[in-house]
């Protein structure tokens, strides 16, 4: 299961999810006008201390949410060492290494129904376009499912395993669409039974 | 809940042409009246069930004619559906919808008209009184089986409906878990039908009824149906079984 959201308790866990996206488009707002290697470093730096509650786990936790960007920085890193501009380089990186660790952040402090009220909310004005439930339910359910496909795909594998000496590799890919299309239409009768996508208006 | 006997859940009326899935006819037309307080279903695998249970519930709809609960239709009528009935499917992976405990809960009461935030409370005070305060943040993954089992349980519950539709609930959990969900649902107000594999687990029902290639082979008390059942049964695992050669 994909935990976006840490379990690990911060007292960052307890403001509200707005409150914590306004400042977070506030924040990557000013990264982009900050254009002195150091004044990004020092906003880093700022990030990195907004971690230090969380403890160890949870710092260990966002540094590998970091990971997927590894491959970028070492790209723009080179070429910018290749072209003589180390300084443009360092911007650029630490750029974007301070956006995507504060988008982390808010990620792994905010439950998902809480961000997804934000989501409902700031959609409101489009609602006769598209109806906010549907589209924060949507939100939900790729979040919930897309472990869900990792889960059915090792299983798939596990049964190719049990009953080969050789990888299953690319043939896994078959089954597995034809399972996650089966998952699809047991959600959507989850969903039915439950009311559907969009179910009774609040109350009150 | 209130104390005291409630009245009896609105009684549920089945009168419908048959059920057909992917052009095969899984249910054959029926004419039922389902008014009893606990109701068992059983059948063999592949008699139709499941079905059986997907159509009370509003999920599927017959060829002609259809369901009716208290004067609705639960398959036309979703909202209304919710009030009166609920279904627990067979494995709760299939039912569990959102990444963590307390939002799974919150989700149902959501849809019956409640504000997130006070579906949210609810949900927790709910894990709370189950002395599983600590579940709510949990995701749904961590939990084992049993605690997804019920987990679902719970969140049908949430939603009160007058008939919950089990789908061999106790499949699959240990006999700790059998026993406790045992308890809990003998101790409910609701009008309970589930299907079950094992006999004896459907003795302390009022009714059941024997499913057997989507028609009702049987219909009665326990007492009658259950033996004439567990024969039948055991009479084709020897038949199958039966590798002796005359001599």
């Amino acid at each position: 299961m994909l935990t976006l959201t840490s379990p690990v308790d911060t007292p960052w866990h307890h403001l509200p999810a707005g409150a914590k996206l306004a400042a977070l488009a506030g924040f990557t707002l000013v990264l982009f006008a900050l254009k002195s290697p150091w004044a990004l470093g020092a906003a880093l730096g700022l990030v990195l201390a907004l971690h230090l509650p969380g403890g160890r786990r949870f710092g260990l936790h966002a540094l590998k949410m970091l990971r997927p960007l590894w491959f970028f920085v070492v790209v723009v890193s080179a070429w910018h060492l290749w072209t003589g501009e180390p300084r443009t380089g360092a911007v650029i990186v630490l750029r974007m290494i301070a956006a995507v660790a504060a988008a982390n952040l808010v990620t792994m402090t905010t439950r998902l129904s809480d961000m997804l009220s934000v989501i409902e909310r700031l959609m409101r004005p489009l609602a006769p376009l598209i109806p906010p439930r549907r589209l924060a339910l949507a939100f939900a359910l790729v979040i919930r499912f897309i472990p869900a496909l990792g889960e059915s795909l090792a299983r798939i594998r596990d049964a190719w395993a049990a009953r080969s000496p050789r990888r299953a590799g690319w043939r896994v890919l078959v089954p597995g669409v034809l399972a996650a299309l089966d998952d699809a239409d047991r959600a959507a009768e989850a969903l039915r039974a439950r009311g559907g996508t969009d179910g009774e208006p609040p109350r009150g | 809940m209130p104390p005291g006997p409630s009245p009896a859940p609105p009684a549920i009326r089945i009168d419908c042409g048959p059920v057909v899935l992917g052009g095969r006819e899984v249910l054959a037309p029926l004419r039922l009246d389902l008014a009893e307080r606990r109701i068992g279903i059983v059948g063999r695998n592949g008699s139709g069930k499941t079905t059986f249970l997907r159509l009370l519930a509003g999920l599927i709809a017959p060829r002609s004619g259809g369901v009716s609960i208290g004067g609705q239709d639960p398959f036309r009528d979703r909202r209304a559906a919710l009030a009166q009935i609920g279904i627990l499917f067979q494995n709760p992976d299939h039912q569990i919808l959102f990444p963590t405990v307390a939002e799974e809960l919150a989700f149902g009461l959501a849809q019956q008209g409640l504000r997130q935030k006070d579906a949210m409370a609810r949900a927790r005070a709910t894990l709370a009184a189950e002395g599983r305060a600590h579940w709510a943040e949990a995701p749904v993954s961590t939990l084992s089986g049993g605690q997804k089992q019920y987990l679902c349980l719970l969140s049908l519950l949430l939603m009160a409906p007058s008939t919950l539709l089990l789908d061999e609930p106790f499949s699959g959990l240990d006999l700790p878990t059998t026993h406790r969900l045992r308890r809990r649902l003998a101790a409910l107000d609701q009008r309970l039908i589930l299907i079950g594999h094992d006999p004896p687990g459907l003795e302390q029902t009022d009714r059941v009824i024997w499913l057997e290639e989507g028609r009702i082979a049987a219909d009665g008390p326990p007492e009658v149906v259950l033996p004439e059942f567990t024969r039948e049964m055991g009479r084709i695992g020897e038949a199958d079984a039966d590798t002796d050669l005359a001599g």
